[in-house]
């Protein structure tokens, strides 16, 4: 007998930004993730509550991931964000809070949102022009054929993140290897598309930092007590090493139907047919002068040992992420089964070695052409090593968006600054066709702009965590820090140093004024300047795409937020 | 999920970590008081005596506590040693943090100013170790050669360690330096960090020095001579410990003896027992330990000479642990020491006069067992056509199987490294097959290299290549040579021709002891391998520590306008360097106030001072003294040489001990302090727990402050 249910009815929320509760739950998001930024930036303990492993980070893919947010609307937020996030891994943090401070600032403008829309579209459009226009004074272009710049890059990321316990040394080291580690997966002979390679991060956890290293190839962690060294491997005639790659599972157990039952006589074991099948397929690879079998899976230890007796390598447990990558550095074609063993399907490798490395033993598959690496990255502890590899991978993700558009933007703030200052300058500068054509007033227009540079600030001023001053200047429209306790100095220009960058230095008087809490910010006279310097040793840059990105995905969700009006929540 | 804040002035999870770590005061230094935890639950209780097992036994639920434990285990996987300064100083910086946040100081000042701070000691006290060749010698020759040692410190610039006052004072007149580091060139590595400030290019005074004393066998340039020198530095060295019982005609009498040795620079009378010394000298009065360790090292020597392998390996050492014999039966035995059950034990009466083959498993030797990795098929069904009666069940088939092929290749002795199946087991016994189970990875190696065996998975694997050949067995026999019979388990011996392993038949009455003493034992063979992988130890017994204080102390009086143009240039960032400045002084001796109690605690729990107070006071003298001396590790060096360094002054004791050196690891005991820094700063930046699961609503209904949900 079944029974039926009436189902809920759903539950329907008009106005859901004007609720209370949103406000409060924003503000809370916000809080937490401006606390992150930065690499002054607070970490935070993620765990279960009951022992077991903490996670402690400040980055946004990890919180984000972490937090199970009710609110519908925060929700919308957060899977704006981690998408930005899965494309370009950098600047989520930056994406995100930007997002809650554009909602939190348009909605105290009383200006009807589909204005607010309408105007805030077209700052982002001057903001995009700005940015990928020659006169864009917060841009430096990367030069690939000197490291300079690219250290520079790779260096912020890794600077950004507190939560790794990296020292300048380590800093210094780790940089110049993900600097070479990239370098290795770019094909040296490049075609019409050239496809980059890829960098396999090895985990060596409880060592220095400095005990990393980038080495080409593939390393594949083995236990085998029977692995002597000096290897003997079967060649082929060019003295090449003829390699399988499996990945289908060796261990000789049968694929599980999942229903049904198998009927057998007694007598037969379907373990030993299994096994005989494998020998054969062993015979196989011996007859065609394999020198290294490499399985995804388990590899039977008769077969193995088998294997072993005729002076073929084998190396079992490789696991999924290796086989793609391997598969490209080998040319060989993954066996998926068997019963069929094509001759086409065998690669080949320049050398294969035993690497010992801190207790643990690799099996290093050297190739002809490297366009594969591994980094084998180490760090004290485990939450620091986790932390470490998400910002490795950051750094040769932006790397990598770097090659494509060899642009950098100005770190530590200056880009957020200098955009807001051009903004606001452009925005008095308006003619009144454009107004008509957003069909606003200039009014409306200067009050959302202003919201929207307020909202680029506050980034800027979410770098700063201890008390202390954020000044900007009316000249570059760069971004300060003064430390706690000079606020009531008279003349700024005692107390800063640099600017966030680094780019300038106290050099001039640049007019400084306070970034928070002026309502009526004097407008600088003409654009801010492009800085004299071009470089400088020690700049703080910034992902380009990732950074352009997340400025459009902040603008767009935090204009889709604005626009909703109902919320139908199912409660069945 | 739920949010909790958790950074006030007063942080929650520094508060816990100090007051975690506030139990291991006592496993600090030399003299250890061990430890009951009790549990209450059960009334159960275990005796610890290291960090590690203290926080094995405790239930840490907290982030910071869980933190902690990962720490604790990280360095314990990596290095064995070093896990009560990791521990004790993880406590006093966690204090240290609280207080300089009670000040208001920012957060981010103290984080950079601690580690750079951690990270210029580090390169300092880089000039307090000793290459591992230098330090055989010295230990080796002073207590086997004493009067030949002695002219050798004097004449002999190329030991500059051994007498840096040497290189001290001639150094002075000719260009009268800040200050030298005197320590032999092949070990010199200065820190360039703040070089410029009290470094005078001193290795190209040792450069001068080196051309001076090089030419040994030449007798006019055998002793510094024809300066000023010589005489200041012997004078000075009538002050050494080495000097002070010598005449000057013994002196000028052993002359001639020394050269013979010292031209052949290679030719060490006891180089063999150089590693004994070094035991000795990092066992940090683990007595029991040292003379295990020490016939180890003869053994490995031996053998080294014989066959070129390493000279020490870790990887052949094992221990078996006897529970019921007295403390003094403790020793080591070459070959593979295990215990057996007595029926197993009977089976050996068998292998008299045969010759043993042995057969290595590398899985578990059971029916049920499969190779990891093979997924076994649940839905098969077997049908039987023609069931016979004579047939047996399906598990005696397998026995019997099995046996079949043990007897077949006259298999007399199987080790296997899993677990093995008890009817199995029982067959073996009355075919007089002994098998042994949970034999490690390395002893299976072991035996595998020397009787060329191959390990098996299965036994259906078995061909004749994979039995090896060769083996003895017998029951062990303590040193009183009596054999053993601990009531049911009986300990024998399994020997090869030739193999490297070793056992370290630890034995105590006292069962709750058994632990402790494994662990000691596992503490100082490690410290031995690390010191030989680093190459070099550091001078022990406080010496690192004082040579740190006394570098901050110099850090902090260091000029402002100085530190303020290095921050920016250090910290790349103007980020993180604006505040630093102005709370340096104070940050830094937050972190010199955690080596200080380090200081204090070792020198109580020693009894060489009667109270904290009284250390500290020991050290700032020291201290004060180093500082006026100008050159603060040349004051240590000296005071390392004399013994006296935090010995309480100058006892009636001091003499008598000054036999025993004592040294460190350099490369653990530095990454204890910057793993127990790390971790502070960690939890110190850390302002929110985010939590997640089931605990979250517990935690909301606890009404604790500052409790958010989203």
């Amino acid at each position: 007998m079944s029974r039926l249910e009436a189902k809920k009815p759903p539950l329907f929320i008009s106005e859901p930004l004007t609720r209370d509760t949103l406000s409060q739950s924003l503000s809370l998001l916000s809080g937490i993730l401006k606390s992150c930024y930065g690499p002054a930036g607070r970490l935070k303990h993620l765990h279960n509550g009951v022992g077991g492993y903490v996670c402690t980070t400040s980055q946004s893919s990890a919180i984000l991931g972490h937090l199970s947010v009710s609110h519908p609307v925060l929700r919308v937020l957060m899977a704006s964000v981690q998408n930005h996030i899965s494309r370009f891994s950098d600047c989520g943090l930056f994406t995100a809070i930007l997002c809650c401070s554009l909602i939190e600032n348009f909605k105290s403008l009383n200006i009807a949102s589909c204005t607010v829309i309408k105007i805030s579209k077209h700052l982002l459009s001057l903001c995009m022009d700005y940015l990928k226009s020659e006169a864009c004074g917060c841009r430096v272009s990367v030069d690939f054929s000197s490291v300079e710049t690219l250290l520079c890059l790779v260096r912020s990321v890794l600077t950004s993140k507190p939560a790794c316990m990296l020292n300048k040394p380590e800093v210094d080291h780790l940089t110049m290897l993900i600097l070479k580690a990239f370098m290795f997966t770019i094909p040296c002979c490049v075609e019409t598309n050239a496809v980059l390679g890829k960098c396999l991060i090895v985990p060596v956890k409880g060592r220095r930092v400095v005990d990393s290293t980038v080495l080409p190839g593939l390393l594949i962690e083995t236990t085998e007590i029977q692995l002597a060294e000096p290897l003997t491997i079967k060649r082929t005639c060019s003295s090449m090493i003829k390699i399988a790659l499996f990945s289908v599972s060796m261990s000789g157990d049968l694929f599980n139907p999942e229903e049904g039952t198998i009927t057998v006589h007694h007598g037969i074991s379907l373990e030993m047919s299994e096994l005989n099948q494998l020998l054969n397929v062993g015979k196989q690879l011996i007859n065609d002068e394999v020198g290294l079998v490499v399985c995804q899976k388990v590899i039977h230890p008769s077969l193995k040992q088998y294997l072993k007796e005729n002076h073929v390598i084998t190396v079992d447990r490789a696991g999924l992420s290796l086989m793609e990558p391997m598969s490209r550095m080998t040319g060989s074609k993954p066996i998926a089964s068997i019963r069929s063993l094509s001759p086409g399907c065998y690669g080949s490798l320049k050398d294969v070695c035993i690497e010992s490395f801190a207790s643990k033993h690799f099996v290093h598959l050297i190739p002809n052409d490297t366009v594969v690496c591994s980094l084998m990255l180490c760090n004290r502890n485990e939450t620091a090593w986790d932390e470490l590899k998400r910002i490795c991978e950051t750094a040769e993700h932006v790397l990598q968006l770097t090659i494509k558009e060899p642009l950098a933007l100005l770190g530590g703030g200056c880009t957020e600054t200098h955009l807001a200052s051009y903004i606001r300058q452009k925005s008095y500068s308006l003619s009144t066709s454009s107004f008509k054509e957003i069909d606003c007033s200039r009014t409306q227009y200067q009050l959302v702009a202003d919201g929207f540079c307020r909202s680029l600030e506050s980034v800027a001023c979410s770098l700063n965590h201890d008390d202390g001053e954020i000044l900007t200047d009316m000249f570059y429209g760069h971004c300060w820090f003064v430390p706690s306790g000079f606020s009531s100095v008279s003349n700024w220009s005692d107390v800063v140093s640099k600017c966030g960058c680094g780019i300038n230095g106290n050099t001039e008087n640049l007019n400084w004024r306070l970034l928070q809490g002026q309502f009526g910010c004097p407008i600088a006279q003409g654009c801010p300047k492009e800085p004299s310097v071009k470089f400088a040793d020690f700049l703080t840059l910034d992902c380009f795409a990732a950074k352009c990105n997340g400025l459009q995905v902040a603008l767009e969700t935090a204009n889709l937020i604005l626009d909703l009006s109902y919320v139908i929540e199912d409660q069945n | 999920m739920a949010f909790r804040d958790v950074n006030a002035r007063r942080h929650i999870g520094l508060q816990q970590l100090s007051s975690v770590a506030l139990a291991g005061r006592t496993l600090l230094g030399p003299m250890k008081s061990c430890k009951f935890i009790v549990d209450e639950s059960t009334n159960q209780s275990t005796l610890i005596g290291s960090a590690v097992r203290l926080i094995e036994s405790l239930d840490l639920t907290s982030a910071a506590g869980q933190l902690l434990n990962e720490t604790i285990q990280a360095q314990n996987k990596e290095f064995k040693t070093g896990l009560s300064t990791l521990f004790f100083l993880i406590g006093a910086w966690s204090n240290a943090v609280l207080e300089c946040l009670q000040q208001n100081i920012p957060v981010s000042a103290i984080v950079s100013v601690m580690s750079e701070g951690l990270n210029s000691c580090c390169e300092r006290v880089q000039c307090l170790q000793i290459p591992i060749h230098d330090v055989n010698k010295e230990l080796c020759c002073s207590s086997v050669r004493p009067n030949t040692f002695k002219s050798k410190t004097c004449q002999l610039g190329h030991d500059s360690l051994l007498n840096p006052q040497v290189f001290l004072y001639f150094h002075k007149d000719i260009s009268a330096p800040e200050e030298v580091i005197p320590i032999s060139s092949c070990s010199y590595q200065e820190d360039d960090c703040n070089s410029n400030k009290w470094l005078v290019s001193p290795l190209a005074g040792f450069d001068s020095i080196d051309s001076l004393v090089k030419p040994v066998g030449d007798k006019s340039t055998s002793v510094i001579s024809g300066s000023g020198v010589t005489t200041s530095s012997c004078n000075k060295l009538t002050h050494s410990r080495y000097f002070s019982t010598l005449g000057k005609s013994h002196f000028s009498s052993q002359q001639g003896n020394f050269q013979g040795y010292l031209s052949g620079h290679s030719v060490d009378p006891c180089e063999c027992y150089g590693l004994g010394h070094l035991a000795m000298a990092l066992s940090h009065g683990n007595q029991a330990s040292v003379k295990l360790l020490q016939s180890i090292v003869v053994y490995q020597q031996e053998r080294a000479e014989c066959s070129g392998s390493s000279q020490f390996n870790i990887a052949e050492i094992v221990t078996c642990c006897l529970l019921g014999l007295p403390e003094s039966y403790s020793c080591v035995s070459p070959g593979f020491v295990t215990l057996v059950s007595s029926e197993q034990a009977a089976v050996i009466k068998h292998f008299k006069d045969k010759p043993i083959r042995i057969l290595l498993m590398d899985g578990d030797l059971t029916e049920q067992y499969r190779h990891l990795g093979f997924n076994r098929l649940c839905n098969v069904r077997t049908i039987l056509e023609h069931p016979s009666l004579w047939e047996g069940r399906a598990g005696d088939l397998w026995l019997s199987s099995m046996l079949d092929i043990l007897i077949n290749f006259e298999v007399n002795l199987v080790l296997v490294k899993g677990n093995v199946c008890k009817n199995l087991m029982e067959r073996c016994i009355a075919n007089s097959i002994l098998v042994i189970g949970f034999v490690t990875r390395n002893v299976l190696r072991a035996f595998g290299e020397v009787t060329s065996a191959q390990p098996v998975t299965y036994l259906t694997q078995l061909n004749a290549s994979c039995v090896g050949s060769g083996v003895q067995v017998e029951l062990w026999k303590a040193c009183d040579g009596r054999a053993m019979d601990l009531g049911e388990l009986v300990p024998v011996r399994i020997k090869v021709q030739g193999i490297p392993l070793l056992t370290a038949v630890l034995t105590t009455a006292v069962a709750s002891k058994m632990q402790l003493i494994e662990d000691q034992f596992w503490t100082l063979v490690y410290r031995l391998h690390h010191a030989l992988n680093d190459k070099n130890v550091f001078l022990g017994g406080g010496a690192v520590e004082l040579l740190c204080l006394s570098h901050i102390q110099m850090l902090a009086e260091q000029p402002l306008q100085l530190a303020n143009k290095n921050a920016v240039k250090e910290f790349h960032n103007p980020w993180l360097a604006a505040s630093v400045t102005e709370y340096k002084s104070v940050v830094l001796q937050a972190l010199a106030s955690g080596w200080k109690q380090y200081l204090s605690v070792v020198m109580c729990n020693t009894a060489k001072a009667a109270s904290e107070l009284e250390a500290c006071t020991t050290v700032d003298h020291h201290l004060k003294k180093a500082a006026d001396c100008g050159s603060p590790s040349a004051y240590i060096l000296k005071e390392f040489r004399r013994g006296g360094l935090l010995r309480g002054g100058s006892g009636p004791f001091a003499d008598q001990r000054e036999g025993l050196k004592v040294y460190d690891n350099v490369t653990a005991k530095t990454e204890a302090w910057r793993r127990a820094l790390d971790l502070v700063l960690l939890v110190l930046q850390t302002d929110a727990e985010i939590i997640t699961g089931p605990k979250r609503n517990q935690l909301l209904n606890s009404h604790m402050s500052r409790t958010f949900c989203i």
